[in-house]
């Protein structure tokens, strides 16, 4: 790993932090009890977990009715939803594996949670395709198996098993890829814990760690491989859910520009989300010290190029509605701009285009609140932005007569409170039971004191 | 067990085992020579391991595991033990399982259409229109489809009531006969009032009951009637009757206000036969000319070639001014000067009479008029266009309204006067379907003896002493006699439900007689009808009989009327009536009529033709009237009559095309009991109630007919209305109104969408493939090679839009058979309505005067079906013979073929939809599943009526005819607008008709390859800019 530059460069670490104070720092939330704050929003979070679980279960119970989706408008909030926490998904791999590959250093100071992110935002979209089904105990039957109705197999044109697929995948390769991350840290908790349950678990899950320099090659071997297998999967998983709407006829989503477009807002929605949770954390945790203002501003500025091609998608789409000739393409987008729902369209370009151009200006980008306020509207934005695509090219295609209109019903919030619920209350656990920090890779990558004695981190851990 | 292995398997197993054997000492004993000396296959086949008992381990495993498993599912059984009895004498031709097919008439209401029904099991399933019948002719409106749910009505009375307790029959009769015999030496008037009777047995009952008392007196009363019209005709042509109208023979048609292709008098009747005049060719272009003048938007207005905006109040003047000038063109000397303005312009009224009297003899005019003075002008000039004996037959009369409005208010008068003793009520609501129905009630109370024949506990039969509750039309012998001269039978279709009885029994019991309904009938065709039979063929009166009720009608020599001459004395010129600020139009709904039906939630959920509101009635007002008042749909307005206290609470529905000054509300709401259905439909955390508590469906605004000179107006002047400033939401399944996008976000040169395509008479005849817009076809290149060749048969349909006239028979026809649920107000409200077919209402056209247009819409079963490719789980797919089949039990119902539907025709079920009312369950077709909640549905093209032909056509070893198999919605069409068979045969119907040069498919550009067609509407219009898809923006370019 070159080293060179960042020489010239502002410390990933600050605060004169000693290799072992690395640890302690960053193992600290594991060994003490709970802050106030902790539960205060584990609290919240599991409420609303809680308020989601209920609002599913009464959908299952009584029917997808309980939704306001109608003839017209078969998805609303819940594929919104679902889109939407895919593409936050999308950021932990993005960091993880290209900005890995990419050698960027800074990635070490927040990887881990992005990883964990991604995987709570999985699991959180991964419900949404579920119990949208009419008959979510059917749901098994979108999985290829074999089975004893004669020659029943699944339909391998419909862009919806491609998603299953593309979803598993993902989700299956992003918790290989954060356990693989893990496994040093684990060993590091494992040394420093008494003997008792937990280190019991974390002997088991560090997988015999002991530190030498074979463990280390072959453990970088294979966060290599990993890394480069997960690479394309950040293009391909938010190309395929893409599909879901890029293959099919109606006005609006019918049209190829959409797997570069959802990937950039994929990466945009990650990456806001990933600053969101990053800001919380450092300061609920006092991680000042490793999530420093310089990786705020690196991630804005990655946020902001994204926000940058997002916006010359939403562009592109009315140029080549202007210029396909076709009345029912145009209409669509006049619509979503002038239609009765172009209040969800111009708050989705304020949010997603407008506001982020503040990012050019490095005083905003190093105002702590200020990127706060941003990246929170551009979660909004992008939730938006699947909401526009979604509802409002339905709610008027080909048929004046059917055209209708949505409005959510109180089961379809609760459910989407309920998947907030899930990933914070995911994301608070992951806290307390895992290091949030990647504490050998920052170890690697930072240039810190080193005390008393010139030990390699892996000396480190064994101390 | 049964072994799994093929037989080729088998032998596959014994040559590897069979060294084996021969290496054991099986090799030394042998059967046969054969077995010996080379065995063939076959008999090594038996298993001869050599296991003591003859059991081996695997056999004994199998053994066990098959009892222990269905020792476990015997535990399991969920299914009650039910007790199956098979018939102890097959009856002859019945087969269990298999539909038998009665004819019979309908009695949905006094136009007396041929009915078909579908029986299968005892009971009565679907009703379809009977080719044959010489009124109807196939037809059948969606009042007569929805019959089997008034049949199996919970609701219906089960037993006969006296004073409101359930009784036996033995006791009514008693108290009633002692009563009558009474009356009978005491004196007292006896007053029977009916709703029109076309039954001449019921008459002849009716007739000989009252004839043993001396007051007595049978008074007709319709609930919307169209006494003028009678008594116009006694003024006129000395006699009290309706013309037999012939739609059929008219090539000018001009209609003040009558609805007579949704409501008035015969609507299938004179939907047939006004279709037959519409189908323009290439070789003959020409069409009937129909011209509207009305104040509301009716559905005959909205299938109008030119439609006049005018209120009821003036349609006298309008005719006034007509009679003068025909009479002028007659050269009859008339007086004009009496005459005020018009209400339309000179140009017009001239171009008007022109029309007409072109056509002497091939015109008609009718109207819906309740005033005498005005239908005796429609006499008048009928009568200077030469149309009585064409046009309009009184010789040969239509009994189909009989009702009389004096007799009524008569009989009021004498009821408040307490002058009567006993009243009987039989087929109408008396009290719901008049005004003052507080004083009227107050007034029965007087009557000793008051007996209601109703079948359910309507508002009149709550004041009644005796209710003895009438069969269900399908479980009663009677007769209708709609026209002079065409008799239809009807027939008992299955087993009375409840303790009910007929009113010609109950008649003949209280006049001491036993017969049944079936004697009396037979007894009374015997007397009258068959004397009149003309054919050859009934010999004999059984022969006569059963062929009748085989045919379920019989034509026979009409009665002669004692028609008059034309009294030209009688007609008087109207003045021009000060204009009001307000005419309120009270009208009857297409699939509703009067309160009779308001008991049947198909009808009650079938979206307005026009409106396409359900589960409500409503005050229609035009749209200046609206931003004037400043409402829009839902907002509660007071309709007040003027000078008393009758005041009505009801949402507005902004209405195109109405004439500024005129409001208007249906009649038949309100109803007694309607508040059953609160709770229809999903019940869940948010549904909200189809009926407010308190509140009934809809509200009766019969409290606003006036009574007047002996007639009941159901056009009135004298009221007023106020905004209330509360919301009631009208649940409407079309949101949008109009082809053209809202010109806010149209993009430029694709302000309307041609999924309607029309043109004008005229253009027509120059280029009959003229309307056709220009848009960009992609050819027919294929990206991949034909997957659904379609070698057998290729089903598909061609929609004439032409012919359609959006009456919605359709849709309740495809409820019917195919199990559609109802879903309840807040359900359509929500836009899931369930209907397999949508009738898509445009407007189209600037400034108030609109076009209208109709579009039936179900599944297109397109060979590039979009819904098929996104399915993952493969549960819609397409089907050899190019139907897009759905699979329900395969369906997970993830509705992305719904959204990617580019017609928006699939239907999800969002609940699962109550199936608790056990009774009316049996209005299910079991030949369709009964789809459960979570999965996706739509038109399958009735493909259990496809499959069922085949078989038979199977069956018979032949092959399967064209026509033999007609879907739900084509085969009680009453415009036959539908046509459905095999493309692949080029002599089928549709293959004819998908050749017409007015065919198109909608959205065909986009290459989805729709099966069904459409064929362009033509309005008899002369339009300049023919080929100008927006010729019809040209309202009225055409005039007369």
């Amino acid at each position: 790993m070159s080293e060179l530059n960042d020489a010239h460069r502002s410390p990933l670490v600050t605060g004169d932090k000693t290799l072992g104070d690395v640890t302690r720092d960053i193992c600290a939330p594991m060994d003490a009890r709970p802050s106030g704050l902790w539960w205060a929003a584990f609290f919240v979070s599991f409420v609303a977990l809680l308020v989601g679980a209920a609002a599913v279960w009464y959908q299952i119970a009584t029917g997808i009715g309980t939704w306001g989706l109608n003839k017209t408008i078969g998805w609303g909030f819940d594929i919104t939803n679902f889109v939407f926490w895919v593409g936050i998904g999308h950021a932990g791999t993005l960091i993880s594996a290209v900005l890995f590959l990419f050698r960027q250093k800074w990635r070490t100071a927040v990887n881990r949670s992005a990883e964990a992110m991604t995987l709570f935002a999985v699991m959180c979209a991964g419900i949404f395709p579920l119990i949208h089904m009419g008959r979510t105990w059917l749901a098994y039957w979108m999985v290829p198996y074999p089975n004893t109705r004669g020659s029943l197999w699944v339909n391998f044109k419909s862009p919806l098993l491609w998603d299953v697929f593309a979803i598993s995948t993902y989700l299956a390769i992003s918790a290989v890829f954060w356990y693989v991350g893990l496994i040093p840290d684990l060993a590091t908790i494992r040394d420093r814990s008494q003997p008792g349950w937990r280190k019991r678990i974390t002997s088991i899950l560090s997988l015999g760690w002991d530190g030498s320099a074979r463990t280390w090659h072959r453990y970088e071997t294979v966060y290599m491989l990993l890394a480069g297998l997960a690479t394309p999967l950040v293009f391909s998983v938010h190309t395929i859910v893409s599909m879901d709407f890029a293959t099919s006829v109606i006005p609006g989503w019918h049209t190829t520009i959409f797997p570069p477009y959802f990937v950039a807002g994929a990466i945009f929605s990650g990456l806001a989300m990933v600053i969101t949770l990053m800001i919380i954390a450092r300061k609920t945790m006092h991680l000042e010290d490793y999530v420093t203002m310089k990786h705020i501003e690196r991630m804005s500025l990655l946020m902001l190029s994204m926000g940058c091609i997002v916006g010359l998608a939403y562009g592109t789409e009315f140029f080549m509605a202007a210029y396909s000739g076709n009345p029912y393409e145009q209409f669509v987008f006049k619509n979503r701009a002038l239609g009765p729902m172009s209040w969800a369209y111009w708050t989705m370009v304020t949010c997603n285009v407008l506001v982020p151009q503040l990012l050019w200006i490095k005083k905003v980008r190093t105002t702590l609140p200020l990127v706060f306020v941003i990246v929170i509207l551009v979660n909004v934005g992008m939730w938006f932005e699947r909401f526009v695509i979604i509802v409002t090219s339905l709610h008027r295609d080909f048929l004046p007569s059917s055209w209708a209109h949505y409005v959510p019903t109180t089961i379809e919030i609760a459910t989407f409170v309920g998947s907030f619920g899930l990933f914070f209350t995911c994301f608070l656990l992951f806290c307390r039971i895992a290091p949030a920090i990647a504490i050998a890779e920052v170890k690697g990558a930072a240039h810190l004191k080193k005390h008393a004695s010139t030990t390699t981190p892996v000396e480190e851990q064994a101390a | 067990m049964v072994r799994r292995s093929t037989p080729r398997s088998i032998v596959r197993c014994v040559t590897i085992e069979r060294p084996l054997m021969n290496n054991e000492s099986h090799n030394k004993y042998w059967k046969s020579l054969t077995e010996r000396d080379g065995s063939s296959p076959e008999r090594d086949v038996i298993p001869q391991d050599g296991v003591p008992f003859g059991i081996s381990r695997r056999r004994f495993l199998e053994a066990a595991g098959f009892t222990l498993s269905l020792a476990t599912m015997q535990g399991c059984g969920r299914t009650p033990t039910e007790t199956a009895l098979p018939f102890v004498q097959q009856p002859e031709g019945v087969i269990p399982g298999r539909s038998q097919t009665y004819a019979t008439t309908c009695a949905g209401c006094s136009a007396g259409c041929g009915l078909l029904v579908k029986v299968r099991d005892g009971r009565p399933l679907k009703m379809e229109g009977m080719p044959e019948h010489p009124l109807s002719h196939g037809g059948l409106c969606a009042i007569g489809q929805a019959l089997p749910l008034g049949l199996y009505d919970s609701h219906r009375l089960q037993h006969p009531l006296k004073d409101g307790e359930s009784t036996e029959w033995d006791d009514v009769d008693q108290a009633i006969t002692q009563q009558l015999s009474e009356i009978e030496s005491g004196g007292g008037a006896v007053r029977f009032v009916t709703s029109t009777v076309t039954s001449l047995t019921l008459q002849a009952s009716i007739d000989t009951f009252l004839e043993r008392f001396a007051d007595s007196c049978h008074i007709t009363f319709d609930a919307v009637s169209s006494s003028a019209i009678l008594d116009a005709h006694e003024q006129t042509h000395g006699s009290r009757v309706l013309p037999r109208y012939r739609l059929d023979l008219a090539h000018v048609i001009v209609s003040f206000g009558a609805d007579f292709l949704g409501t008035w008098i015969s609507p299938v009747e004179f939907t047939s036969a006004w279709r037959s005049r519409r189908v323009p060719t290439a070789e003959h272009p020409e069409m009937s000319y129909h011209v509207q003048l009305e104040g509301r938007m009716s559905l005959t207005g909205s299938n109008a070639d030119h439609r006049i905006r005018l209120s009821p109040d003036e349609y006298g003047v309008v005719l006034s001014h007509l009679y003068a000038k025909l009479s002028q063109q007659a050269g009859e000397s008339a007086d004009r000067d009496e005459l005020g303005a018009a209400p339309i312009s000179g140009e017009e009224l001239t171009a008007l009479a022109e029309r007409l009297w072109e056509a002497r003899g091939e015109s008609v005019v009718l109207c819906d008029s309740s005033d005498v003075a005005v239908q005796i002008l429609v006499n008048g000039i009928n009568h200077l266009l030469d149309n009585y004996g064409k046009t309009l037959d009184i010789a040969h009369p239509s009994r189909q309204r009989q009702g009389n409005d004096s007799d009524i208010l008569d009989l009021i008068n004498e009821l408040k006067a307490g002058k009567v003793t006993a009243l009987f009520v039989a087929g109408t609501d008396l009290t719901h379907n008049l005004p003052d129905r507080d004083g009227l009630a107050e007034a029965i109370g007087k009557v000793s003896l008051v007996v209601s024949f109703s079948e359910r506990l309507d508002d009149v039969s709550s004041l009644a002493g005796f209710v003895c509750p009438d069969h269900h039309p399908l479980e009663s012998w009677l007769d209708a006699e709609p026209v002079n001269g065409v008799i239809g039978l009807l027939q008992p279709l299955l087993a009375p439900l409840g303790n009910t009885r007929s009113v010609v029994e109950s008649l003949a019991r209280w006049s001491g007689k036993d017969d049944s309904a079936y004697d009396i009938l037979r007894a009374h065709w015997e007397q009258s009808v068959f004397p009149r039979a003309e054919s050859e063929e009934s010999a004999s009166f059984v022969s006569f009989w059963d062929q009748s009720l085989h045919d379920g009608f019989v034509e026979v020599a009409p009665t002669e009327e004692p028609a008059g001459e034309f009294q030209t004395d009688a007609v008087s010129f109207m003045e021009d009536t000060p204009a009001a600020d307000y005419c309120l139009s009270l009208y009857s709904k297409v699939g509703l009529t009067d309160s009779r039906h308001a008991h049947n939630p198909w009808l009650l959920e079938l979206p307005d033709p026009v409106t396409k509101v359900t589960w409500d009635n409503y005050v229609c007002v035009s749209p200046a009237k609206a931003s004037e008042l400043d409402l829009t749909d839902g907002d509660v307005v007071r309709i007040e009559s003027t000078g008393t206290d009758v005041v009505l609470e009801l949402p507005a529905l902004v209405q195109p095309g109405q004439h500024d000054r005129v409001l208007a509300i249906a009649l038949g709401y309100g109803v007694k009991g309607t508040d059953r259905f609160a709770d229809v439909g999903p019940q869940w955390l948010e549904a909200r109630p189809t009926v407010d508590p308190g509140q009934l469906v809809g509200k009766n605004a019969a409290s606003l007919i006036k009574a007047r000179d002996g007639m009941l107006s159901y056009a009135r002047g004298n009221v007023s209305i106020t905004k209330t400033g509360k919301r009631h939401e009208l649940a409407s399944t079309q949101e949008h109104h109009s082809l053209e996008v809202p010109a806010r976000v149209a993009p430029p040169g694709a302000e309307k969408r041609d999924a309607v395509q029309e043109t004008s008479l005229s253009a027509f005849a120059e280029d009959p493939t003229s309307g056709t817009p220009e848009v960009h076809h992609f050819g027919d290149a294929q990206l991949w090679p034909e997957d659904h060749p379609k070698t057998g048969y290729a089903w598909g349909m061609a929609i004439d839009l032409n012919a359609c006239t959006g009456c919605s028979a359709c849709v309740i026809a495809c409820q019917s058979e195919n199990n559609v649920p109802i879903v309840g107000k807040d359900e359509v409200r929500r836009q899931r309505e369930m209907h397999w077919i949508r009738l898509d209402r445009y407007y189209s056209g600037e400034g108030d005067d609109v076009d209208v247009s109709h579009q039936p819409m179900m599944c297109q079963h397109c060979d590039n079906a979009p819904c098929e490719t996104v399915c993952p789980v493969l549960a819609t797919v397409h089907s050899e013979e190019g139907l897009n089949e759905q699979a329900y039990n395969r369906c997970v119902g993830t509705r992305y073929c719904a959204n990617n539907c580019p017609y928006k025709v699939r239907r999800f079920n969002w609940f699962e939809y109550p199936h608790d009312d056990d009774l009316q369950n049996l209005a299910l077709n079991p030949d369709v599943t009964v789809r459960s909640r979570g999965v996706m549905e739509k038109c399958s093209m009735c493909v259990q009526r496809i499959e069922e032909g085949k078989i038979e056509a199977g069956r018979l070893g032949q092959p399967l005819a064209d026509g033999q198999v007609q879907t739900a919605c084509q085969q009680s069409c009453p415009a036959q607008a539908i046509v459905f068979g095999d493309m692949n045969d080029p002599e089928s119907a549709v293959s004819k008709a998908l050749e017409n040069p007015r065919r198109y498919g909608v959205l065909e550009e986009f290459n989805f390859r729709p099966a069904v067609s459409y064929l362009r509407m033509v309005r008899n219009r002369e339009v300049d800019e023919a080929s100008d898809d927006h010729a019809h923006d040209e309202e009225g370019g055409g005039h007369v």
